[in-house]
């Protein structure tokens, strides 16, 4: 076991993958960077996750294109009903309004609209998540929205080990898979084994486990909520729950869980109406009920596009700190 | 006048009485939702269809059937589809708007309006990168052409020189709004050209050239490697879609008339070679109207395979 970043886990992932099939390849902006520019230097992508690659593969596999999402997903999207595995890197998942009609109508329905006749082995890398004053477009969490669009598989990895194998799945199912990155954890360490394996898709993690109340939390809010969980030790046992696939979800883990705890919270920075939470508490309510010994609760954003100014984005998001009187004021209901 | 030229005017009747079969079976209310024929275009895409190779694929509008049909998709599947039975393409689930037939070449049509056209640059990313002689032939409307996937994807094939064949059937109307009117510019394809595309264009009583031209482009773009774009004037002999009151945007002027002039089919053995092809694919068609419906199963197995899939 060795300690490694989302970003280097990410990086490591991408070599290994490009290594083992010549029919894998890298698509998006500025994922080389410096193209049509006298620059040798590789940028690697905004935030690094694709760094070394085209000087290793080749820039013919890892493909540097216009400010264009429409058109790049698209042609990615093709590529993977006609044999290659593409990686395609929209910068911000802020971005995908600009191709949604490719994601929501194309991607996601052309292996059911053919029958099964076609497979889409295709991911699509993106960004979520505030905290680094980036503003209302390149800071939104959309897990939930394209969660409820049937033919896409959504996952929030929270850690390194999940980030990397999430990622081998994701390439080898023949659905197309987003995968969020949370920008504020790219350089979050956390041990890995170094061969990086693979994580099924659609299994959930207990990441901690506890007996008093379940706390379901994605992406960024697994850390903060595990730390609540540690400030709460003393009094309660807290049980925390990674979905790391946000669809198809592990129901069965939530429930199980549930079922002994008699109590949810549901820690998320997606929406705060029609969001994931909601889903969680919708489905834990259908299938649960008779276990909960209080309704279940959320800790998700205020209804409003992510603020700019630092002190309202920290206050926008749930927090350490809110988690923790939440688990104490629904213990003591 | 050579024997591919015969193989494709064999084609284009096939896809005429396909579609005249279809519009049949939409009289007899066999047609769930609305059928949108290609007639008009069918030596355009024979052409297309008769010049491909493996590991050449197609992308069409919502106006496709012609170029599944073209492309070897089977006419019993194709109509079975259309009708939403389990025997069709895609088991009936996605429908006239949506035919899929992989591995005849035909990729996919589409419901979403230009769509379809970047999905053919992935087509023509993959040959390039398999390097296997491929390219991609994404097919869309004059309704298409001010669509931001098309604008983009010229741009984009132009940038990563693809193998990527684009073909806009002009027909002069999307849906009910002239070319000339939703169009700023009256020339689509100068825009094209201002892309740094290499067009050509075609006019729909050109069928001599036809035949010709679409075999040297595609030619053109397997040794080169770089995208072509080809503006291709048809008339839409059947409306919008199959039935619609409106009259205008019907145009009288038959391609296949004048290839069958130019063939001199009357009076010689290909005439009743047409009515043999007619009259098997009117069996067909109606063999597809009597299959048998999807099981009420499939959708709840479809979802337990979505999501058990991996």
């Amino acid at each position: 076991m060795s300690m490694l970043s989302i970003k280097d886990a990410l990086n490591k992932a991408h070599h290994q993958l490009m290594e083992a099939d010549e029919t894998v390849i890298v698509i998006g902006e500025d994922i080389v960077g410096g193209a049509g520019t006298d620059s040798d230097s590789e940028l690697g992508g905004v935030f690094g996750v694709t760094a070394g690659l085209a000087a290793r593969f080749g820039k013919h596999r890892v493909i540097d294109t216009p400010i264009s999402e429409t058109a790049f997903v698209g042609m990615g999207i093709g590529a993977a009903a006609t044999g290659l595995k593409p990686i395609i890197e929209v910068m911000f998942c802020d971005f995908m309004g600009v191709c949604f009609d490719q994601i929501l109508n194309q991607a996601a329905k052309i292996r059911f609209l053919s029958g099964d006749q076609i497979k889409l082995p295709l991911v699509i890398r993106t960004t979520m998540g505030a905290g680094d004053s980036s503003g209302a477009m390149h800071s939104q969490s959309l897990h939930g929205l394209l969660a409820s669009v049937a033919g896409l598989k959504v996952v929030c990895p929270s850690n390194a080990a999940d980030a990397a194998g999430l990622l081998k799945s994701a390439l080898l199912d023949p659905n197309p898979v987003v995968l969020l990155e949370h920008k504020g954890l790219y350089d979050y360490q956390s041990y890995v084994e170094p061969s990086l394996p693979a994580v099924p898709l659609g299994q959930g993690n207990l990441a901690r486990e506890g007996k008093d109340i379940t706390v379901v939390a994605t992406s960024a809010m697994v850390s903060k909520t595990l730390k609540a969980a540690d400030l709460l030790a003393d009094a309660l046992s807290v049980e925390v729950i990674d979905p790391r696939t946000i669809s198809p979800l592990d129901t069965n883990l939530i429930i199980k869980s549930v079922n002994k705890t008699g109590r949810l919270l549901v820690v998320d920075e997606g929406a705060a109406f029609v969001g994931f939470a909601d889903a969680v508490i919708a489905t834990t309510t259908e299938q649960a009920f008779g276990s909960l010994r209080q309704a279940p609760r959320k800790l998700v954003p205020p209804h409003t596009p992510v603020p700019y100014a630092p002190n309202l984005e920290r206050q926008w998001l749930p927090g350490t700190k809110y988690i923790t009187e939440t688990v104490r004021s629904m213990m003591s209901e | 006048m050579d024997e591919s030229h015969y193989q494709i005017y064999r084609t284009a009747c096939q896809i005429r009485a396909f579609e005249d079969a279809i519009a049949r079976a939409a009289d007899q209310g066999q047609v769930p939702g609305l059928a949108h024929l290609c007639t008009g275009a069918e030596i355009l895409e024979a052409t297309i269809c008769t010049t491909l190779l493996d590991n050449d694929f197609v992308t069409g509008s919502h106006r496709s059937h012609g170029l599944a049909i073209g492309c070897g998709a089977d006419t019993y599947t194709t109509a079975a589809e259309i009708f939403g039975k389990a025997a069709g393409l895609s088991g009936g689930f996605g429908g006239t708007q949506h035919l899929v037939a992989a591995k005849s070449g035909f990729l996919t049509s589409n419901g979403i309006v230009g769509a379809q056209v970047p999905l053919a640059a992935g087509a023509a990313l993959t040959a390039k990168t398999l390097k296997n002689g491929g390219i991609g032939i994404g097919v869309f409307g004059d309704g298409a052409a001010n669509q931001g996937a098309v604008l983009e994807t010229m741009n984009l094939a132009v940038a990563l020189d693809l193998p990527l064949l684009f073909i806009l059937e002009n027909n002069g109307i999307g849906q009910s709004t002239s070319a000339e009117y939703a169009s700023g510019g009256t020339s689509l394809s100068k825009r094209a050209k201002a892309f740094g595309l290499r067009v050509e264009t075609l006019q729909s009583s050109e069928v001599e050239r036809t035949l010709k031209l679409i075999p040297k482009l595609i030619n053109d773009i397997r040794s080169t490697g770089k995208p072509v774009f080809l503006e291709a004037f048809v008339p839409r002999l059947s409306g919008h879609y199959y039935g619609e009151q409106q009259d205008f945007g019907k145009d009288t002027s038959d391609p296949l008339s004048i290839l069958e002039h130019l063939l001199e089919i009357d009076n010689s053995s290909l005439d009743g070679e047409r009515e043999q092809l007619e009259s098997t694919i009117r069996a067909e068609v109606a063999r597809a109207v009597t299959a048998i419906a999807p099981s009420p199963n499939a959708l709840a197995q479809w979802e337990t395979n979505w999501r058990a899939s991996s």
